[in-house]
């Protein structure tokens, strides 16, 4: 049903637009994962609201960049956490978006049921293997990954399954044995690993020995145009969130854990907190060559047709040197 | 009295009249289509990302159809598997709607008990049976079919079990004084003249069918599908992929309807139940 109401989303931006000169609010897009961790950080600490000042903070949770990006392009939400996939689709099919920072690098991890008898990417043959959604920054990873193993997803003629399922349902459908093996953004990663699932690939392995941008920042261009100093001090803030987890790891893991338990109502272990942290890298940069190679990616697993000039989209100062 | 035989238009009157019909048709469709790319090519009422033109939504459909890409004839592949899995689930739904309303026509207990939790059933729309289908099947086809064929076998088993109601008490009579017992009777005398009202029924679920299948693809997108295309689309901020699947969803939907839709006509006509205007 809710997918039902994200559609409706969508056509409600026949109605609403992005807000121009002097907003007095700022809407926040974002999920609770550990690879949106700044956002978790920022909100918990206050860092946002505090860079703010008079304009009030409206954070918006969403479950996928799917419904995230359907609220973007109905200019419902402003500033948005979202992962580089969504972020490169929606601005080359023309969303006024332009990505304005890194968030996170990596953090994404392929883990099998205990009892499924993978071992190996290679074992990965005949079995069903979840990904967050379809066309999603892991989805795109883990075709690439089967092709480099020689392998295919089911609908491309292969034998390999690859089926939609939201990481915090991940959990019921191991469970429930529905599915094999996922590729899961952190801490769900860990959080399967503590549960005695096995994990088949780690951050390093799965992608480009792990040096890949897993979220970004995506400012709508209207809102950016009307607002640049709400957006500058958002960006402050979004650095001192990032600068905070990695000189104060253990302190943000206990923020983190905090907001975790606010939205999802769920606690995480700190243990697997912090196994999952190690393997997620926190950065304001990025990295244009990992984003041209996402793109092509992209184009591979036949999303889209073409590498758009990734320059248009991003701001010049976000990338790093 | 004198009894007149059937009033017909003659055939060449009727062609006409048809061809008349597929004018007008086919020039509200060219009206459609120029309203589109007045509104998307000309005025740019909305950006693309919201509402794209027709030629952008036909590129899409001649990659998905017959595009030389690497990963091209998606759609195509999507048809495939949507249209044998709706007509693995119909020919189940028919068969076991068949038995069902036979059943339910012949047993009154069951007819009303049955029958009454059916039309029940019947009301809930397909896609709030997938959550129990997946969790019952798993994320796989058999919960596809599982709804689809729970989708079309209902109005089958009504119709069939009302038609055999409504088999007008005379040709009942008529057959048990010509010797037909039981089965015999059901078979040879019941069946046959209950079947414009079955084909009715046939088509109700055909078209109940095919929408529980693109409902119950749009959750469950594991293999290439039509319902899969319309996820993928709308993950990938493409609403052009989006429009060209709903636009071959519709179409296949409404050829399949035609076919059906002729027969019983046909049929129909064969019973002498169409009155001539």
């Amino acid at each position: 049903m809710t997918r039902r109401l994200t559609i409706l989303t969508a056509a409600a931006l026949l109605t609403s637009t992005a807000q121009g000169q002097g907003a007095t609010t700022v809407r926040l897009g974002f999920f609770p994962n550990l690879t949106h961790a700044p956002a978790l950080v920022g909100l918990e600490k206050g860092y946002f609201q505090k860079a703010l000042g008079s304009a009030k903070l409206d954070p918006r949770e969403f479950v996928s960049g799917t419904s995230l990006m359907e609220a973007f392009a109905a200019g419902q939400i402003d500033i948005a956490y979202v992962g580089p996939g969504p972020a490169i689709n929606g601005a080359a099919r023309g969303m006024p978006l332009q990505i304005v920072a890194g968030a996170s690098e990596a953090g994404a991890v392929l883990i099998a049921r205990g009892d499924s008898g993978i071992k190996s990417y290679k074992d990965l043959s005949g079995k069903r293997v979840a990904v967050p959604s379809l066309g999603n920054t892991q989805d795109i990873s883990l075709r690439h990954l089967l092709k480099e193993q020689g392998l295919k997803a089911q609908a491309d003629g292969g034998n390999v399954t690859v089926t939609a399922v939201p990481p915090a349902d991940v959990l019921a459908a191991f469970a429930a044995g529905r599915v094999d093996a996922t590729l899961v953004p952190e801490p769900w990663g860990a959080v399967l690993e503590a549960q005695g699932h096995r994990m088949i690939g780690n951050e390093k392995t799965v992608w480009r020995g792990g040096q890949y941008p897993t979220t970004v920042v995506i400012v709508n261009t209207k809102f950016a145009a009307g607002n640049p100093a709400l957006v500058t001090a958002f960006l402050k803030a979004h650095a001192d969130a990032v600068a905070y987890l990695n000189k104060n790891p253990a302190a943000a893991r206990t923020v983190i854990n905090a907001e975790l338990e606010k939205l999802t109502g769920q606690k995480v272990d700190l243990r697997v907190l912090q196994r999952a942290m190690v393997r997620t890298r926190f950065t304001t940069g990025l990295d244009l060559d990992a984003l041209n190679d996402y793109a092509a990616l992209n184009v591979e697993a036949g999303y889209a047709r073409s590498v758009p000039d990734l320059r248009a989209f991003i701001l010049p100062g976000a990338l790093k040197k | 009295m004198t009894i007149s035989p059937p009033l017909q238009a003659p055939p060449a009157t009727r062609r006409a009249a048809r061809g008349r019909m597929l004018l007008w048709q086919l020039l509200g469709l060219v009206l459609l289509l120029a309203l589109w790319w007045l509104v998307t090519d000309v005025l740019r009422l909305y950006p693309p990302y919201v509402f794209p033109s027709p030629r952008a939504v036909w590129t899409e459909i001649s990659y998905g159809l017959w595009g030389s890409g690497p990963q091209d004839g998606r759609l195509l592949a999507g048809i495939g598997n949507s249209l044998r899995r709706v007509l693995v689930g119909y020919a189940v739904a028919v068969l076991l709607g068949g038995v069902v309303g036979l059943l339910m026509s012949a047993w009154r207990p069951l007819r009303e008990t049955l029958g009454a939790y059916l039309t029940g059933v019947q009301s809930v729309p397909s896609i709030a049976f997938v959550p129990f289908a997946i969790l019952f099947f798993g994320l796989n086809e058999r919960a596809v079919l599982f709804v689809v064929i729970l989708e079309g076998f209902i109005p089958i088993a009504l119709a069939v079990s009302g038609a055999l109601m409504n088999v007008p008490p005379a040709l009942r009579v008529a057959g048990r004084t010509l010797g037909a017992r039981g089965l015999g009777l059901t078979t040879g005398v019941l069946l046959p003249s209950a079947v414009p009202s079955i084909l009715t029924g046939l088509r109700t679920a055909w078209s109940f069918a095919w929408r529980a299948l693109v409902g119950g693809e749009l959750l469950v997108s594991a293999s290439a599908s039509l319902g899969a295309q319309l996820e993928i689309g709308r993950n990938t901020a493409n609403m052009a992929l989006v429009i060209a699947t709903i636009l071959i969803i519709g179409t296949i939907g409404g050829l399949f309807d035609a076919l059906l839709r002729a027969l019983e006509a046909r049929v129909r006509r064969d019973y002498g139940l169409e009155v001539p205007q």
